[in-house]
């Protein structure tokens, strides 16, 4: 008999060395994770990372090639959709054409085994929940996306599942809504208490959504963490790269700054200092700074901190975002991006001679990403 | 300027091309309709001097039509029932399978659309003689499920192409069974293709010649058999009274169907996605 593995006490969802290939490509590969109760986790990557297939292979669509999944602290292998108790928000909602709002939100009651006198009143309260009082009579078509949107919502929360699977949501909506939306819906998955994931390419969803962000990369998890982790810490050039804006110094270990603080020689001659205590001399490394993180000053500019780094450029383009301007600025070591809100006061121009000063913190140390 | 008169001259070439075509499909008809209901006893040139319903109670009178009349709607309803019950499960099957041998599956579904009728019903009147199946009805029932049921399937398979699959799967998760899922959702929706499928059917069987006329016997027999039949014994004008008729039936069937589709199309938005 195979000793199976102590499942983590508080585990809603447990992947074990999950497998799963379609003819040649390995879609899933050896992926494993867990997701406690309450939590909300992300799933972020580009298309074709895997994050559908670990979707659908939650649901019951698909069956892994090995490994264990487990929901509960219970078996999922070869069990079928409705054996499962987990609900899933379809990326285009996927409610019933032909059926009106009531009844699709009492559809899952129906097949769960509620009693029939208990329905109305638990559709009634899920419309509540999600603010579509009155709307029990209408079909999907006679309503706008954001609505549909809820309604698909309310009919997933409906039977209390263990696990609620968000697949991209709210990526068929408009930007204006989408945001509004991402509010509300965040309210709603933290008022019932449900442990979700939202399976996402949007990095702005899965920051604004979850409390943990898995990002996977051709079926295999590349870190994950808190979304300020992610962000601030990436561990490898990919995370870097996928979530945010990036701005990028490729060179070798130079001196030992001391305090761990290590120097950067970059491929034209730049020297900076950045945080990195594992730094092996002559080693070479990439560096990456996050654009808002970038100070800008005129020929004046002084080093707040002696640690800090400043870095000379010229102003080769403003992008007025409204709420903040982009700046690129073009540098010795090729274009930076920098990133400043929109305030009052005098403004760099296009053209203007600046000084970045950048802080040694804020530099993070990855494995060199490309020459 | 010359290009420009080369369209003009395109474009009258083009409405002559439909006028004339209308005038092909429509004229023929309208002369029909007319005849069926001349009052001379005899077939004379146009147009009629009077008008009367004498063909039409001809034709009621005529035992031999009214048995073919009898056995076509008979075999029309039956076989659009049979040829709809298999037809719509072929389509589903065909639907939800994946395997490359798919395309081939639906080939041979539908090669009653190829193989020449008269081919189809020589055919099967060998296989059925040598399985010994004398029975004419049985013989024409046999026949007109083949010719009809390319109809049922492709309506059936356009009618389930439209489903979005995520709504099945949706269905499961919610904790529907296969079999539930099938009944609430995907047959629903599907609805209009299929009703659409049996509308066709129904008109193929009471229309069909070159199949029936293998199978046929001497008792059993349909319509169109019937009427060619007599036309060729004596000819009146009994037939352009059928003729109307035939035409009426499909028409209100047709406008009852579409009634009853349109409506439901309405309540639903029309957005069956």
């Amino acid at each position: 008999m195979a000793v199976s593995m102590p499942s983590q006490p508080g585990a809603v969802v447990e992947f074990r060395d999950v497998v799963k290939c379609f003819g040649q490509t390995v879609a899933l590969d050896r992926m494993t994770f867990t997701v406690s109760a309450g939590e909300t986790v992300s799933l972020l990557g580009p298309s074709g990372c895997g994050k559908t297939t670990t979707l659908r292979l939650i649901s019951g669509f698909e069956e892994p090639d090995a490994g264990a999944i487990e929901i509960a602290g219970e078996s999922m292998i070869g069990k079928r959709p409705y054996e499962r108790n987990v609900g899933l928000l379809f990326q285009h909602y996927a409610l019933f054409p032909h059926m009106t709002v009531a009844e699709n939100v009492a559809y899952g009651l129906r097949h769960r085994g509620w009693a029939k006198g208990e329905i109305p009143a638990r559709v009634a309260e899920m419309l509540q929940l999600v603010q579509l009082e009155g709307f029990e009579a209408r079909r999907p078509a006679q309503l706008s996306g954001g609505q549909q949107q809820r309604v698909a919502l309310a009919r997933v929360l409906a039977t209390s599942p263990k696990l609620v699977l968000l697949d991209e949501p709210l990526s068929a909506l408009d930007a204006k809504l989408r945001e509004q939306l991402r509010l509300e819906l965040k309210q709603i998955l933290t008022s019932v208490g449900s442990t979700t994931i939202v399976v996402t390419h949007d990095q702005e969803e899965a920051m604004s959504l979850a409390d943990r962000i898995i990002v996977m990369n051709r079926g295999r998890i590349e870190q994950q963490g808190s979304p300020d982790e992610i962000y601030m810490r990436p561990r490898t050039p990919f995370v870097a790269a996928f979530i945010g804006r990036a701005n990028w110094f490729h060179g070798h270990v130079g001196k030992f700054l001391g305090n761990g603080l290590a120097q950067l020689v970059t491929t034209a001659g730049t020297q900076l200092a950045i945080r990195y205590p594992d730094a092996i001399q002559g080693a070479s490394f990439s560096a990456c700074v996050r654009p808002e993180r970038i100070a800008m000053g005129g020929p004046d500019a002084s080093a707040g901190d002696p640690s800090d780094n400043l870095v000379p450029g010229k102003v080769v383009d403003v992008v007025n975002m409204g709420a903040e301007l982009h700046y690129v600025v073009e540098g010795n070591d090729g274009r930076i991006v920098v990133v400043e809100p929109n305030r009052a006061g005098p403004r760099v121009r296009n053209g203007d001679q600046v000084w970045l000063r950048i802080r040694a913190d804020d530099c993070v140390a990855l494995p060199r990403s490309e020459p | 300027m010359s290009g420009r008169r080369l369209d003009d001259c395109l474009r009258l070439i083009g409405l002559t091309m439909i006028g004339t075509v209308i005038c092909f499909l429509v004229v023929p008809i309208m002369v029909t309709t007319l005849m069926a209901f001349d009052a001379r006893p005899y077939l004379g040139p146009l147009p009629p001097p009077a008008l009367s319903l004498r063909w039409f109670s001809r034709f009621f009178s005529d035992d031999y039509f009214i048995n073919g009349l009898g056995t076509s709607v008979e075999l029309a309803c039956l076989s659009v029932v049979l040829s709809l019950g298999c037809g719509v499960a072929i389509a589903v099957g065909l639907d939800r399978m994946s395997f490359a041998g798919r395309e081939a599956l639906t080939s041979l579904f539908l090669s009653p659309l190829i193989v020449p009728p008269v081919v189809t019903g020589f055919a099967l009147l060998l296989f059925l003689a040598q399985m010994g199946v004398i029975n004419g009805f049985a013989r024409l029932l046999c026949g007109h499920i083949i010719i009809t049921i390319p109809y049922t399937i492709r309506a059936t398979l356009a009618g389930l192409a439209g489903i979005d699959r995520s709504l099945t799967e949706a269905a499961l998760v919610l904790g529907a069974r296969e079999r539930s899922a099938f009944w609430e959702i995907t047959f629903p929706l599907a609805r209009t293709g299929i009703v659409s499928g049996a509308i066709f059917a129904f008109a193929v069987s009471m229309d069909d010649v070159s199949v029936s006329i293998m199978l046929t016997d001497a008792k059993t027999y349909t319509l169109p058999i019937a009427l060619i039949s007599s036309m060729r014994a004596n000819f009146d004008l009994s037939i352009a009274a059928a003729s109307v008729m035939l035409m009426l039936l499909t028409l209100a069937l047709i406008l009852i169907l579409e009634k009853a589709v349109g409506l439901n199309r309405a309540i639903g938005q029309g957005v069956f996605r």
